[in-house]
């Protein structure tokens, strides 16, 4: 029970990760600078609660919100650029985020115990939910509370005024431009909305999995980032909920079963879908009623 | 510091620089695929590596000179090219960048796992050619195998810029990666083109791919991810579409790269370089030969 239990953090923290990625994406951008506020998160939540002894909640909030403060710092100068420029400045932030705490020790002495993060040795013993006598269950019942909240936030943000504004942008930059949008503006606010949503999903994981290191957050899990939406397609915030539980639930752990050839499938069944279902998973019949509130999309070639 | 550290400091930047000539080749390649069809190939670098281990495969088959290899590898660079185009981006259509941009990265997970599955995970030792030869210029020793690589990236630029600028083929890439739709209407096969420069950007790749194993001296999925990074960053610096600034980025990020790890050690070079080019996106984003109005 407990691996289900597990499965479904996972799951769910990785829905957070997909989820700070779409509303960057809904904006035509491609950013995989999520895994450093990912990272940014781990760290500033960890050294909350374990160095400071603050609550988890509060100790969450900060990070969503120093996150959300980097990725605005670093959305100004990066949006200046877009496309494929894009792409390499935030893959450089991520990584300079990631060499940043791979060179990171900050200690004190607990008893006979050093907490804190370490370099490359990592941040172990953020053991928060064991202090506290969480139960597996409760953290995952805390986990999707917050992607819960998140989801409903971003489907509300979605319906209003402001979703449109990020669409059109996402569609047609010089269009929305030429309507009065600030895009700028837009840009920078949808990155430091995905900031903050990477921060409160990075803090959660730091808290599941207790030991938190560089390598956690490197290309690879900024490239799962953009993966979810982009796989699930970018109509609502469903797709990406679908995709985390296809790729995580799915590729990962349901074809544990075929060992060795598991991780041949993984890429194999990406390209695949990306074949079949150019614009994500949640594409196809039962949402095309819902799909039918935005702009119809011309081509579906191929689904 | 004194005179012995100046001479260590300036060995191994020309270490680096040499070395440099991998990731202009990468650069080329990305910057290639990049003009003709607005796409990112991701899986360019791993595509790379994968030639590498086939020419390996080849050698252990055939007994042949270690010339061969680079041979193998870029004959194989050429295969695999084709094969990325013909599922990577063949039946995407091509106004959805975000579906190409996730096929290569399933396709560079792929090509890793095939490689990691073939090989157990166990890094491969590669032939290097020259490696026994180091010649002395004053106080400085140029190692023999990494000025091989050099000259074979050089050689491989030239004989790129020649099929750019001088034949029917590369007239037709400069057309379609200015203008697809006039060079369609001027009776431009485009998909040919892509493909063409796909198999091409390929044989390149293999030949980067085989010098950084002999380079190295060996051969590790491992590398395929920083040489993917490593590649992007070079296609930035030297500014996309740009041939000429991918390879004076690659050398100097080859350089800097060992400069920065002269003076601040392995763990930290790698982070000066990501802040490096960070900078540079932010105050000269169309690369080192800017020009006036570039496009993206």
């Amino acid at each position: 029970m407990d691996f289900y239990l597990g499965l479904i953090q996972i799951i769910g923290v990785h829905t957070l990760l997909g989820l700070s990625a779409y509303c960057v994406l809904l904006t035509g951008q491609v950013s995989l600078a999520q895994a450093g506020f990912f990272a940014i998160g781990a760290y500033v939540a960890g050294i909350l609660t374990v160095l400071a002894q603050w609550p988890l909640i509060p100790a969450l909030a900060v990070a969503a919100v120093v996150s959300g403060a980097v990725a605005c710092a670093v959305g100004f100068p990066a949006l200046r650029v877009k496309g494929l420029m894009l792409v390499v400045a935030t893959v450089a932030f991520g990584e300079a985020v990631r060499l940043f705490f791979f060179n990171f020790t900050y200690q004190i002495q607990a008893g006979v115990l050093h907490l804190g993060p370490h370099g490359a040795e990592g941040f172990r013993q953020i053991r928060y939910f064991p202090q506290h006598g969480w139960s597996t269950l409760d953290v995952a019942l805390f986990i999707w509370t917050v992607v819960a909240l998140v989801m409903a936030g971003l489907w509300w943000l979605d319906h209003s005024r402001i979703g449109a504004v990020l669409r059109a942008v996402g569609e047609d930059e010089l269009a929305a431009q030429s309507v009065g949008i600030n895009i700028t503006a837009v840009k920078v606010s949808a990155m430091t909305v995905g900031g903050f949503i990477a921060g409160i999903g990075g803090g959660i994981f730091a808290h599941y999995t207790t030991h938190i290191e560089h390598a956690q957050f490197g290309v690879v899990l900024a490239t799962f980032a953009i993966a979810y939406p982009i796989l699930g397609g970018l109509s609502n915030v469903f797709g990406t909920l679908l995709a985390a539980v296809f790729i995580q639930g799915f590729l990962i752990e349901g074809l544990r079963f075929m060992g060795d050839w598991r991780n041949l499938l993984f890429g194999g069944l990406i390209v695949l879908a990306m074949n079949v279902r150019p614009r994500g998973l949640l594409d196809a019949g039962t949402t095309r009623a819902l799909r039918r509130l935005f702009a119809p999309r011309k081509e579906r070639s191929g689904a | 510091m004194d005179l012995l550290d100046l001479i260590d400091a300036v060995q191994s930047v020309a270490d680096g620089v040499l070395f440099g000539a991998t990731y202009s080749l990468l650069g080329i390649g990305f910057t290639l695929i990049f003009g003709v069809m607005h796409k990112i190939n991701l899986s360019y670098a791993a595509a790379s590596i994968g030639a590498a281990y086939a020419s390996l495969l080849v050698m252990s088959v055939v007994q042949a000179p270690a010339v061969l290899a680079f041979v193998a590898a870029a004959a194989a660079g050429g295969v695999i090219g084709g094969l990325v185009y013909l599922v990577g981006f063949r039946f995407i259509p091509l106004a959805n960048p975000l579906a190409t941009l996730m096929s290569t990265v399933g396709l560079l997970l792929l090509i890793d796992e095939i490689i990691v599955h073939a090989t157990d995970g166990v890094p491969l030792s590669y032939p290097a050619l020259f490696s026994d030869v180091i010649v002395q210029v004053g106080p400085f020793g140029l190692r023999g195998d990494l000025m091989f690589v050099f000259a074979l990236g050089c050689v491989c630029m030239v004989l790129l810029l020649l099929l750019l600028y001088r034949t029917r083929l590369g007239l037709a890439t400069r057309a379609v990666s200015q203008q697809p739709t006039a060079s369609l209407l001027c009776g431009i096969s485009t998909t040919r083109v892509n493909v063409l420069t796909f198999v091409i950007t390929g044989v390149v790749g293999g030949i980067a791919g085989a010098m950084t194993g002999a380079a190295i001296g060996m051969l590790s999925p491992l590398l395929s991810l920083p040489l993917t990074v490593k590649g992007l960053i070079v296609t930035v610096i030297g500014g996309l579409g740009s041939i000429p600034g991918a390879i004076i980025a690659g050398l100097i990020v080859g350089g800097l790269e060992n400069a920065f790890q002269f003076f601040r050690g392995v763990s930290e070079r790698d982070l000066y370089i990501m802040l490096l080019l960070f900078a540079f996106l932010v105050f000269r984003p169309g690369g080192i030969f800017a020009k006036s109005s570039g496009r993206d």
